[in-house]
Parts: C-alpha cells; structure tokens; sequence
C-alpha cells in the first residue's frame, strides 16, 4: 500500500504543479457558464415608454411606476416608438387624454422581433391595466389570487440547467483526455517502461493513476459547483452522496474509454482525434447544453444509450429535485453507467498495452 | 555485496521472422565492469531488457547465482538497478520527491542524501526534474538505479548524448560502483569507452556474441600487431600484395592496412612506392584499437 500511496501523492503534486492543465481544466467550464448565466437571465423589468398626453388620467401611469414588474419612462410618442424599434425600450404605452367613452384604449406598441421580451411586455401589461382597471373603478374583484411561493420551487434559470451539464461535460474530458492522452505521454515517454523495472505492480500503478483522476475530477467538480453557487448564484440541490455517486461512475466508464484510447494509440498525437470522435458527438447531443427532448425522436434512441446521456440525465435530476436515491430514473441511470463502466473496462483490459 | 556471477544461457528473442537475439551466452563474474559493445540493432539492447526482465525470452534462462530470473522476475527487480536507454522522470516532481518515490518502492533503500551527494546532485536537490540539463537528468536516473542498493547495475548507453566533461565525471562514477563490489553491465558503441571501463567484453552483431574476453585480450587475439594508414591518392588497391599483410581496407578517407609485422609490411610498401612513382602521402601507424578488432569481427563499423 505504501508504493501506491506515495504513487498518488505523486500523480498529485504533478497535477497541481500542472497550472496550464489546471488552468484549462476549469477555464472552459468557467467560460461558459459566466456567458450563459450573463445571457440567459432575462431580466425580470420590462422597460416600458409611457406617452401621456396633457389631460391623461395619471391613475394608470402611477400604478405602472409603482408596479415591480416596470421599469417606466415617460416620453414623447416618437422617441417612445423609435426606442421600442432600436430595441432600447420592450414596448411604448400610448396613453390617451382623459376618457371620453366607457372603455379607454390604451395603445401598447412593440417590437415582434425580440419575441420573449415581447411576450413579457404585452401579458405583464395587459395584467397590471386590468388590475388597474379594478382598482380604479372602485368595484369589489369577483376572483383574486393569493400568490404564496412553495418552499422548494424556484425560477430555473438557464444557468441552473447547464451546471450539471457542465460537471458531466467535465467528467468526460477530463477522465478521457487525462487518461487518453496524459497515460500516453508517460508512455512514450518511457515513464511506465521505468516503473517496470522496479518491484512495483501493474495493477499498483493503475490504481495510483485512477485514484488520481477521481481525486482531481472530485475536487474540480466542487471548484465548478461552487462558483457557480456562490459567484453566479445558481440555485440547485447538492444531495452529496448520490452527486458524488454519478461523478464517480461517470468517470469511471470515460476511465475506462481513455484505457482503450491510450492501448489502441502509438503516439500521443494521434489520441486527440480519438477522443474528439469520441466526446464530440456527445458533448452536443447528451443533453449538456440543451434538453435531449428537442432532439428529433430517431435521434434521441440512439442518444439515449450515450455514456454522458446517463451522466448528464442523473446529475441535472439530482440538481433540480426531480430525482432521488429512490426513483427508478435515476436508478436506471446508474445501471447504464455500470454496464458502459464494465463493458469499457473490458475492452480496455484486452487492448490496454504497457509499451 | 555478496557477489553473485550473472549467467544468461541460450537466451534467444524473436520478431517475427527475425531474429533479434540469437541463442546468447554470457558469463558475467561477480564484481566487474561488462560492456556488451555492438553497432545500433546488434540485439544489445534486447539482451539487456530480457537479463533485467523487461521482456520474456522465447528462449533462455538468466542465473543471479542459484536464482532462476525468468521464473522469479520479482528478484531481479528487488537486486538489479536500471538506467534505460531514455530514462523519463515525472517533468514536475523535484530531484528529492523523485528518489523518494522510487525509494518506497524498495524494502531496504538508500537515503536519499547519499544518492543525491553520490550524483553531485546536492545542490539540484529542490530542482524540478523539467529543469535539469542532459547530464543531471543522466545523474539522476543513475540515483534512482541506485535507490535499491543494488548488486547488478545495468546501464544502457550511459553516455549516449552527453559531452566530453560529463562523460569522465560518469566514468568515475562507474568506476566507483565496482569499487563498492557492485557488477556492472553496460552497452556501448562507444570504442574508447568500453576500453576504459570494461574489464571484459562481449562483442555483438546480429543478436550473436562474436567474441568475448578483455579488451586487449581480443585485440591481440584478433589484431597481432598494428594498421598503416595511407591517402586514397597513393592508388593503393586492395589487392595489392606485401609481406605481413592480413588486409588492406577501404575507410572514409584512407586506405587502412592491418598487417601481423608492422616493419615487414612498412618495408614492403616503402619498396612499392618507388617501383611504381608514387608518394606515400599521409603515411601513418598506429597499434589496432578496438574499433579494428570490431571491423574485423563484423565487417562494419560501430557507427553504420
């Protein structure tokens, strides 16, 4: 036990001191993350130019000012509808002079080319007039609604989707690249060759290597979670057993891929174009940055069954809530990894070559 | 050290059709320098990866004393140490958490002050391994060959790369590794270097020892007296017949005649010279060295 512990200790102080491999390792996660957590939450005030004339019932204009949900500029009809073309403004309410009639019109003006802020503006519009309307008439609602928050939901934001897409992306590459292409470097390298001459046992120096990759993957795992919690306040569950159950599944079968991608290739070099034949498929299509559904249905047969399907599928459950120790899903999702994690590991012993 | 003789009988490995070592026996005495000397390919290192149990023989046994290696690999790699050919370290770890890493690989290792003192390593101690020149690096697979305090060193191509002032410093050190009654077993195509260090030598080619003995025991055994050396312009031919001559050789730029009586051919040719008019430009003689002893085994020279 002694050789394989000061083996890992070793394969350790090499990974730290590796700062442009550190650097990369969380750089890209990092990246995307930040961009998308930046573009993907909508924000939560429709900007809305208020044209009034003179006479105008300032009743409406206040209950907008006052509302939340606005962010409210009074200006001229014009510069309104141009601000609502260039996009600088989600809509212009045209409000005319002092009602004459039963019904006032209340013209809303946007632009359909920015369809989600459009959609927004119109229904948060329509909502806070017919309110407005209510209260203004002084009549007693006929319905009204009592909003209370649930405990454990929350505004899922995009950003909360992909992080555990981003953990299982990482699970991949690491494992794979760090295996596949780290393992072949040594070996070229004649680092194993000299291992082999000393008392040291093959399966000890495997050991080493894997409790290697599981230990770093672990901890840039937890680096990613929480800064993304933390810095970009993503709002997802931890439930650390089962989390650290799939991360440590998910690795094992890329583990295992890598094994196969280093026994099968001569040269360091000529990894990397396996292993991108290898993750690129999945790294679009297993659900790491959008949901497997929106695939076309003969696709997503085939994408089911993808190692990083089960990863990503298992994490992104536990993180929302949606899955427990107990439901067959994420059961089912534990099994798929087991069987790629043996079917790979087989494989990997038959072609895995020390020289 | 306890000595033990190292004994490889009838070891033969094949690729294939072809046959990389070829039925070879060696007697290795406890407590000597060994050189195995051979052009690139000569199965040197084949040999020496089957002795320290880097590779199966498909025939072949190899004795430490009463211990049968192939069969019980594991006491070859507790009692031999090993410097390959292209020794790779971890590029991060330092010289120090190098050795110690090797150190805990072995029941009964040397401290790691000793090796780095040995290995003029002190003041690299701290260094990373990516930040060693060639000869530290060499020093320091020569340190880690050592780690286990070992009874046979093997060393392959030890100078390979290294310049001038490295290579003395690292024959000192082999000198020293005997002095402890250590055996030492190291490939070379190197001609001055297996005649410094070897006390006996094997000569390689073809995967087949061609001769074997101390250095100057085969350089008698197979070169009696001296080579004369003349310029290609003095239109000497191969075939041209004087008294004592074993041979006359094309070389680079000279035509080299190895001869049994050096005054007797020297006559000769001085007699040939002024029957036919010619000049005996860049006359010279010199005693054979090891690299004739070596053409005239194989016919090709070490560094083809």
């Amino acid at each position: 036990m002694k050789p394989v512990i000061t083996l890992l200790r070793s394969l350790l102080r090499q990974t730290v001191r590796n700062r442009q491999g550190l650097f990369w390792t969380l750089f890209f996660p990092v990246v995307l993350m930040v961009v998308f957590s930046l573009l993907g939450n909508t924000k939560s005030q429709v900007s809305l130019a208020v044209v009034t004339s003179r006479s105008t019932s300032a009743g409406v204009v206040r209950i907008m000012e006052k509302s939340p949900l606005f962010h409210v500029r009074t200006m001229g009809r014009r510069a309104a509808l141009a601000a609502v073309r260039s996009g600088r403004m989600d809509a212009a309410l045209l409000v005319p002079a002092a009602p004459r009639a039963r019904t006032t019109t209340l013209a809303l003006r946007y632009n359909p080319a920015n369809s989600l802020s459009a959609q927004q503006a119109v229904g948060a519009v329509q909502a806070l007039v017919a309110q407005a309307d209510l209260m203004l008439s002084g009549r007693p609602p006929l319905f009204r609604v009592r909003a209370t928050p649930l405990v454990h939901a929350r505004a899922s934001t995009y950003l909360d989707f992909l992080l555990p897409g981003v953990l299982a992306l990482m699970t991949m590459q690491n494992s794979l690249f760090g295996i596949g292409s780290g393992l072949t470097r040594w070996k070229e390298k004649g680092i194993l060759r000299r291992f082999r001459v000393t008392p040291l046992q093959p399966l000890q120096f495997l050991g080493a290597a894997i409790m290697n990759y599981l230990l770093v993957g672990l901890a840039s795992s937890a680096i990613i979670i929480g800064f993304a919690t933390g810095l970009l306040h993503a709002s997802v569950d931890i439930p650390l057993g089962p989390v650290t159950l799939v991360l440590l599944l998910g690795m094992g079968c890329f583990l295992a891929f890598g094994f196969i991608v280093a026994g099968v290739s001569r040269s360091q070099e000529a990894t990397i174009p396996i292993i991108n034949l290898i993750s690129f498929p999945m790294m679009f299509l297993s659900g790491v940055f959008f949901p497997i559904s929106s695939l076309p249905k003969i696709l997503t047969h085939i994408v089911d069954y993808f190692p990083l399907t089960y990863v990503s599928g298992a994490l992104r459950g536990l993180m929302s809530g949606q899955l427990t120790w107990h439901d067959a899903a994420f059961r089912g999702d534990l099994l798929g990894m087991a069987v790629w994690l043996v079917l790979g590991g087989a494989v990997a012993a038959r072609v895995w070559r020390w020289e | 050290m306890s000595g033990k003789a190292l004994r490889l009988e009838g070891l033969t490995k094949r690729y294939g059709a072809v046959t990389a070592v070829d039925q070879l026996n060696l007697n290795i005495p406890p407590g000597i320098i060994f050189g195995l000397l051979g052009p690139n390919g000569a199965g040197k290192t084949t040999t020496l990866e089957m002795t320290e149990g880097l590779r199966r023989p498909d025939e072949g046994r190899v004795w430490l004393g009463e211990v049968d290696l192939i069969r019980h690999p594991a006491e070859a790699k507790r009692r031999f140490g090993v410097q390959l050919q292209t020794s790779a370290f971890f590029e991060l770890l330092t010289v120090k958490e190098t050795l110690e890493l090797f150190q805990s690989l072995y029941s009964h290792p040397l401290r790691v002050g000793d090796l780095v003192g040995r290995m003029d390593l002190e003041e690299k101690r701290n260094a990373r391994v990516d930040g060693l020149s060639g000869g530290q690096r060499q020093r320091l697979a020569l340190a880690v060959a050592l780690v286990n305090d070992p009874e046979v060193v093997f060393l392959d191509e030890p100078s390979a790369g290294l310049d001038p002032q490295a290579r003395r410093n690292l024959w000192e050190v082999i000198v020293g590794l005997k002095a402890e009654g250590r055996t030492v077993v190291l490939t070379t195509h190197y001609m001055d270097e297996a005649e410094m260090l070897a006390d006996r030598l094997a000569i390689m080619d073809h995967g087949r020892v061609l001769d074997e003995g101390a250095p100057r025991e085969l350089i008698e055994r197979h070169l009696p007296a001296a080579v004369i050396e003349v310029d290609r312009s003095t239109g000497i031919g191969t075939d041209t017949n004087l008294p004592a001559l074993v041979r006359i050789e094309e070389r680079e730029e000279v035509m080299a005649l190895v001869t049994q009586h050096l005054e007797d051919t020297l006559t000769g040719l001085v007699a040939w010279a002024s029957q036919h008019g010619r000049q005996l430009t860049g006359l010279k003689t010199r005693s054979a060295t090891l690299e004739d002893v070596f053409l005239e085994l194989t016919g090709r020279s070490l560094r083809e």
